[in-house]
């Protein structure tokens, strides 16, 4: 058996559910840690409907000592990580003269901090295979920058380039790190929406519509999978065609 | 061939297969600076890798960044640095 093990963190979210879910149909080799911190009863359920074949791993993104605790537990389990997702993320918008330092820190913190500790803590071991795939999911704001979102569109820019700087660091090596933007995604995050802000949203998007979470796992799976080797630094909008 | 001469064998060995060098590890010299344009002209990148590679294969923990450029100057100073006695 040719056990891939696969690290997605955030798990718990909709766009986690749907990747892990998503890798676990591609593949009966693919063995997913769900990466969770306070929330865990999504993942909780696709566990015991997957038995044996994913596992929870507590994983706060913004403290590297959970993310070395983390890798122990990874690599005793299966001694190597082919693919890490870097997923988990949080918002605190607000206009940047209303914004409290606490939540220009805390979404600093969690959205970009948080992929510079994880890239990290797998650098040891992806280095030491010769092999691994890095998705960072940053956002549309980090190209759109809207207003009240100061602070999340700057760490997700900061993820844009921090992809692009570390796929050059590690290309040589055998490693892809590459950036996914989703744009309006049908997640909790935007089912939050009123209607008018939602029929707004939905105006400014070419194809009129939200996207789907497995529409964001099809593009992470195809920068995890064999067809994708030679892409690295990449960065990929999936918006339905706003811009 | 004693344990010295096997030992920095494998190190050359090492450097080849993991940096993916277009030498043979014969062509390597004992005291061959390994970075720099005058020695093998290996990189950050290189360091990094091996590194890992020391760490994995030799159980060689460097501490810091002065002390990885000291240790990684030639496979002479790696060879003194594992068979170094353990603090």
């Amino acid at each position: 058996m040719n056990l891939r093990p696969i690290l997605i963190t955030g798990a718990n979210g909709g766009l986690g559910i749907a990747m892990a879910r998503s890798f676990l149909a591609e593949s009966p080799d693919n063995f997913v840690w769900l990466g969770v911190h306070q929330r865990r009863n999504q993942v909780e359920k696709l566990a015991a409907e997957n038995p044996g074949r994913c596992q929870l791993v507590v994983l706060d993104v913004a403290d590297p000592a959970s993310w070395q605790a983390a890798m122990v537990e990874i690599l005793a389990a299966h001694a190597r990580l082919e693919v890490l997702v870097n997923n988990a993320g949080a918002h605190a918008d607000a206009l940047l003269a209303q914004m409290k330092p606490a939540s220009w820190s805390r979404v600093l913190s969690v959205n970009l901090d948080g992929v510079f500790h994880g890239c990290q803590a797998v650098m040891p071991a992806m280095i030491s295979q010769h092999r691994g795939r890095i998705i960072n999911i940053a956002s549309l704001s980090a190209v759109l920058a809207p207003p009240g979102q100061t602070n999340y569109a700057a760490a997700k820019a900061g993820v844009v380039a921090l992809t692009q700087s570390l796929a050059k660091e590690v290309a040589r090596i055998g490693l892809t790190v590459n950036a996914i933007c989703p744009g309006y995604i049908d997640t909790e995050a935007t089912a939050a929406m009123d209607d008018a802000t939602r029929l707004k949203a939905q105006s400014q998007i070419p194809m009129r519509r939200f996207g789907r979470p497995e529409e964001v796992a099809a593009a992470v799976l195809f920068l995890a999978g064999a067809q994708a080797s030679y892409i690295t630094g990449s960065v990929l909008k999936i918006d339905g065609g706003i811009f | 061939m004693n344990d010295s001469s096997e030992l920095k064998s494998n190190l050359k060995h090492l450097l080849v297969e993991n940096l993916m060098l277009q030498i043979t590890p014969e062509q390597i010299g004992d005291d061959q600076p390994l970075f720099g344009p005058d020695g093998l002209g290996l990189d950050s990148v290189d360091a990094l890798q091996l590194v890992v590679a020391l760490e994995k294969h030799h159980g060689l923990k460097l501490a810091d960044a002065e002390v990885a450029r000291k240790t990684l100057h030639t496979v002479n100073t790696i060879a003194a640095a594992i068979t170094a006695p353990k603090e």
